[in-house]
């Protein structure tokens, strides 16, 4: 279904329509040996973006916070427009703003400058500073740097106001890793800097969520709820990155919610700490597991059947709490629909791109619906990803041809693969996989990061019972959108 | 007369009522800046010229933002620089990358090699690379370079672009005499079809476009640029500079013009065809202009007397303030994030004394410019957009997300979207919810939206 005409005077949709750049006119042959990005220098299309937006995502995560990017304006400007294109709400990211100066001298005067213009015009109750590329090839001493602006800040605004404001310093060179790693770094710089003292146990555990949406986040504060734990998510976007519309507003205006600096301090006191996404947020977990002995319970993504109930036995387990009737039912409302759909899921070819968590995630629910994965593309390459997504096939009993896994490559050797797959019935990834999905005439379901095409999904959870509802939904539908015609799909 | 907003120190100058704003200055650290980098500049200008390979040579992440410029997603190439060609260096990855890259996309016409901030620190001579590459590959290897640092703003990143294009592409092809009725269009982006409604109206005029840069640029037609009888400049921020080269190379007469609004496309279409010497066949311009606000009128009645706040990017200040005085709004506030002192003067002539001009504004000056003046209407990208929502304060993306506003269908589609945005419901609900029943006073009542 296409809309020819748009609603107002003027062209035609088809003839305004957004184009896709063919890699060639039409389809050619490509050379076999340059389609694994493993042979070649170049990348086409790449499937993760660099570190300083993790860092940058988890700092919007804490309240009245404000990254502070130690970098070229682009840096900030491509970020911001990034999470407000995925989230529809405005992204407060402040920029060292560094030209040729900073780069011929370093970046210490913006720092300085830059943290004191921040805090006299935005007051926040905390400030991220997060690297880039350029500040790294410099090699800006940032940490003599951040005590030269705090000592600048106690001269202006006095040492008592100056102290208040935490400045925590994440690493993040965008030569190296990927988006995933700049969370995962930014959640160990958080519990070091601010976690410092163990004290009293707080008999709550802690949840270091990931690339998780603020749908996703509240689905697992609701798991909580039921079970009766109390807990500190760590980088809690769920409020702060969709908040409400309530004019008017006092400036400088901050978001509701997300993570207390206090709350974060409290952190080594907890039962645990679960690192939902494997590889972003593990860092912080394990950091604390050495440091104070606060257990680290690392994944798996609680997506799916299997996935949640790996969480809530380990919350069982920590806390000692049972699971409750009402947690039962909805696992039990998920299976009904995993069984009242299983014809339609079950032996569709599926590939899937993204994080390697949501993949790993994903995969396994895919299988729990009897689906053939083709493909999977995880584009940060990791140590375990490859070794993961085998175990995953192995516990399912998958007896079906392997699937390509693809361990960091870009989408140009997703799609060249799947133009050769003689039947996919689905591609589950985020936005970056439209135009693949469109060219192969194979409908896709979007999940993970970036999703800014559609409306509505970083409010849609995709964990827990309740999100696997929703997103096995959101598979059948748009299967059946593509692959049925209307007097076929009646009764269903 | 009094500054509206409250500035910090160091950006006194940057905020004016009367004179023209500073402006082409550093940013200062740590304000949320709307600006970004000479490579986010240089992608504006370069990405849809669809027949050569973009290929960014830096660290990933400059890629992958790079995909998407004004809304559409395009195919990059990256050398995806890692730990090991920073220290040891990236120029034997780029090499590869190019050859590569055209041996992907064997049709390719061109390379265009952009440059980044990464790159520009280690100090790879990129040049000498893409002029081998050229050699061994035969077709244009091109250097783009715009490192994020250099510069003050993204402008300087279209500068970058064009003189690449002049350099590289822009009259390759053997002289010859000016081809009849062509026209080149610079500074023209094709923004949800704009340029087609330009090419329509031109057409009636009898004339052609050999090219629009880059809205509809290709190598091919680049290198035939140099025989069109006029260059059009429609944004001058990229398209000006261009035109002057272009002047002074190949002899070219060049003309500003704006297809913003009724007066002033016919104003434009009555320029051009006082040009090519044929008065005559703009007989039916004001016709049609008068036509258009008849359309409009509707949606006029509706927004006289409204007040909107402008705050893009560079040259289309002035062009815009003037379209929406002709939709009977009054223009509270014109910025922009990089506009150059022409842009500013420009603007200041349609604006007249009083109304506040401001350069670089950030977040917290526009935040507080909203709550205090609560514009009905603010105009801005992307990044200014979610902001205003928060406030409740309708909001109109400006390039424009739905229907070309250039032309004088244009006009009317602007007219009628922004009658309809700015009379929405959306924006009653969100400003007198429970706690006006419930006899509350809201925190800035005196700053309360105008009922409808």
């Amino acid at each position: 279904m296409q809309l020819k005409e748009i609603p107002v005077t003027g062209i035609p949709y088809d003839q305004i329509k957004i184009e896709k750049v063919p890699a060639a006119p039409e389809y050619c042959e490509r050379p076999a040996e340059l389609i694994p990005s493993a042979n070649r220098a170049v990348v086409i299309n790449p499937n993760r973006t660099c570190m300083p937006l993790g860092a940058m995502w988890a700092v919007l995560g804490v309240r009245k916070a404000i990254p502070f990017v130690q970098g070229a304006q682009g840096c900030t400007t491509y970020v911001r427009y990034t999470f407000c294109r995925i989230f529809k709400e405005p992204a407060v990211i402040a920029t060292a703003s560094f030209h040729e100066d900073a780069a011929v001298f370093g970046g210490r005067r913006n720092l300085v400058e830059g943290i004191r213009n921040l805090v006299v015009r935005y007051w926040p109750e905390l400030i991220g500073v997060v690297t880039t590329c350029s500040s790294e090839i410099i090699g800006d001493d940032m940490v003599s740097f951040i005590k030269m602006a705090r000592a600048n800040l106690r001269k202006e605004i006095g040492p008592e106001k100056a102290d208040r404001i935490p400045i925590v310093l994440v690493n993040t060179p965008s030569f190296a890793g990927s988006h995933v790693e700049g969370y995962d770094r930014a959640s160990r710089a958080f519990v070091e800097t601010l976690a410092t003292t163990k004290g009293e146990p707080n008999g709550k555990v802690n949840i270091i969520p990931g690339l998780f949406y603020p749908g996703d986040i509240r689905e697992i504060k609701h798991l909580l709820r039921h079970m009766g734990v109390e807990a500190i998510v760590l980088f809690d976007i769920s409020d702060t990155l969709d908040a409400p519309l309530e004019p008017p507003m006092s400036v400088p205006y901050y978001p509701p919610g997300g993570t207390a600096v206090g709350e974060i301090r409290d952190m080594a006191n907890s039962l645990a700490t679960f690192a939902l996404q494997p590889h972003a947020g593990q860092a912080g977990a394990r950091y604390l597991e050495r440091k104070y002995g606060v257990r680290a319970v690392v994944g798996p993504p609680p997506v799916g059947v299997q996935g949640t109930d790996a969480f809530l036995k380990a919350l069982r387990e920590i806390t000692g709490k049972p699971i409750p009737k009402s947690l039962l039912q909805e696992r039990g409302r998920l299976v009904d629909s995993l069984a009242d759909t299983l014809h339609h899921t079950m032996m569709k070819k599926v590939a899937i791109m993204g994080d390697p968590d949501i993949v790993l995630g994903v995969t396994r629910f895919v299988l729990e619906m009897g689906m053939e994965p083709v493909a999977l593309a995880g584009g940060t390459a990791s140590k375990t990803f490859v070794h993961d997504v085998e175990a995953i096939l192995a516990e399912a009993g998958y007896e079906g041809e392997p699937p390509l896994i693809i361990n960091g490559g870009d989408l140009f050797e997703f799609e060249e693969y799947l133009k050769k797959q003689p039947r996919l019935d689905l591609i589950i990834g985020n936005s970056r996989a439209v135009d693949i999905s469109r060219e192969l005439q194979v409908p896709l379901v979007r999940v993970g990061f970036p999703i800014y095409d559609r409306f509505g999904y970083q409010k849609r959870p995709i964990v827990g019972y309740r999100g696997g509802e929703m997103l096995l939904a959101e598979i059948v539908n748009s299967m059946l959108d593509y692959q049925y015609p209307d007097d076929r799909t009646q009764q269903l | 007369m009094k500054i509206p907003i409250d500035v910090i120190p160091e950006r006194a100058g940057h905020l004016e009522v009367v004179e023209i704003p500073a402006c082409d200055r550093r940013t200062l650290p740590g304000v949320v800046s709307q600006r970004a980098c000479l490579l986010y500049g240089a992608r504006w200008m370069l990405a849809a010229i669809r027949d050569a390979v973009h290929l960014i040579h830096g660290p990933v992440g400059c890629a992958y933002y790079s995909g998407t410029v004004r809304k559409k997603n395009y195919r990059v190439f990256s050398t995806a620089l890692g730990e090991k060609e920073i220290v040891f260096g990236a120029g034997q990855k780029l090499e590869d990358a190019i050859r590569e890259a055209v041996s992907l996309r064997p049709r390719s016409s061109a390379v265009l090699v952009y440059t980044t901030c990464a790159v520009g620190l280690i100090g790879e001579d990129v040049e000498a690379i893409c002029k081998r590459a050229s050699a061994s590959l035969g077709l244009p290897v091109v250097p783009v370079n715009c490192p994020g640092f250099g510069g003050v703003s993204q402008g300087k990143g279209h500068d970058v672009a064009a003189a690449a294009l002049l350099e590289h592409f822009i009259g390759r092809a053997p002289a010859g005499p000016p081809l009849e009725n062509s026209v080149n269009i610079l500074g023209e982006f094709d923004v949800q079809g704009d340029l087609k409604e330009i090419e329509q109206l031109l057409q009636r005029l009898g004339l052609n476009i050999i090219c629009a840069v880059s809205g509809r640029a290709t190598v091919e037609n680049m290198a035939r640029a140099h025989r069109a009888g006029l260059n059009i400049v429609h944004c001058g921020r990229t398209g000006r500079w261009l035109a002057r080269k272009m002047e002074e190379r190949f002899g070219i007469p060049w003309r500003k013009v704006s297809f913003f609004g009724l007066a002033e496309t016919a104003a434009a279409l009555q320029a051009i065809a006082a040009f090519f010497n044929r008065p005559r066949e703009a007989a039916w311009v004001e016709k049609e202009a008068e036509a258009s606000r008849q359309r409009a009128l509707p949606y006029l009645r509706r927004l006289a007397g409204r007040r909107v706040a402008l705050f893009f990017g560079a040259s289309r200040m002035g062009s815009m303030a003037r379209a929406f005085g002709e939709l009977g709004m009054e223009v509270v506030l014109c910025g922009s994030q990089f506009g150059c002192r022409e842009d500013y003067t420009e603007s200041r002539c349609c604006l007249g004394r009083g109304t506040p001009m401001i350069d670089d504004a950030h977040q917290r000056e526009l935040e507080e410019f909203l709550h205090r003046y609560r514009p009905d209407l603010l105009v801005g990208g992307t990044r200014e957009r979610f902001m205003a929502h928060k406030m409740g304060i309708p909001f109109l993306v400006f390039p424009q997300e739905t229907s070309p506003y250039a032309g004088f269908n244009g006009f009317v589609n602007l007219a009628r979207e922004v009658a309809a945005l700015v009379g929405a419901p959306v924006w009653r609900l969100g400003n007198n919810g429970f706690m006006r029943e419930e006899g509350e006073e809201m925190v800035a009542s005196k700053y309360s939206v105008k009922p409808l």
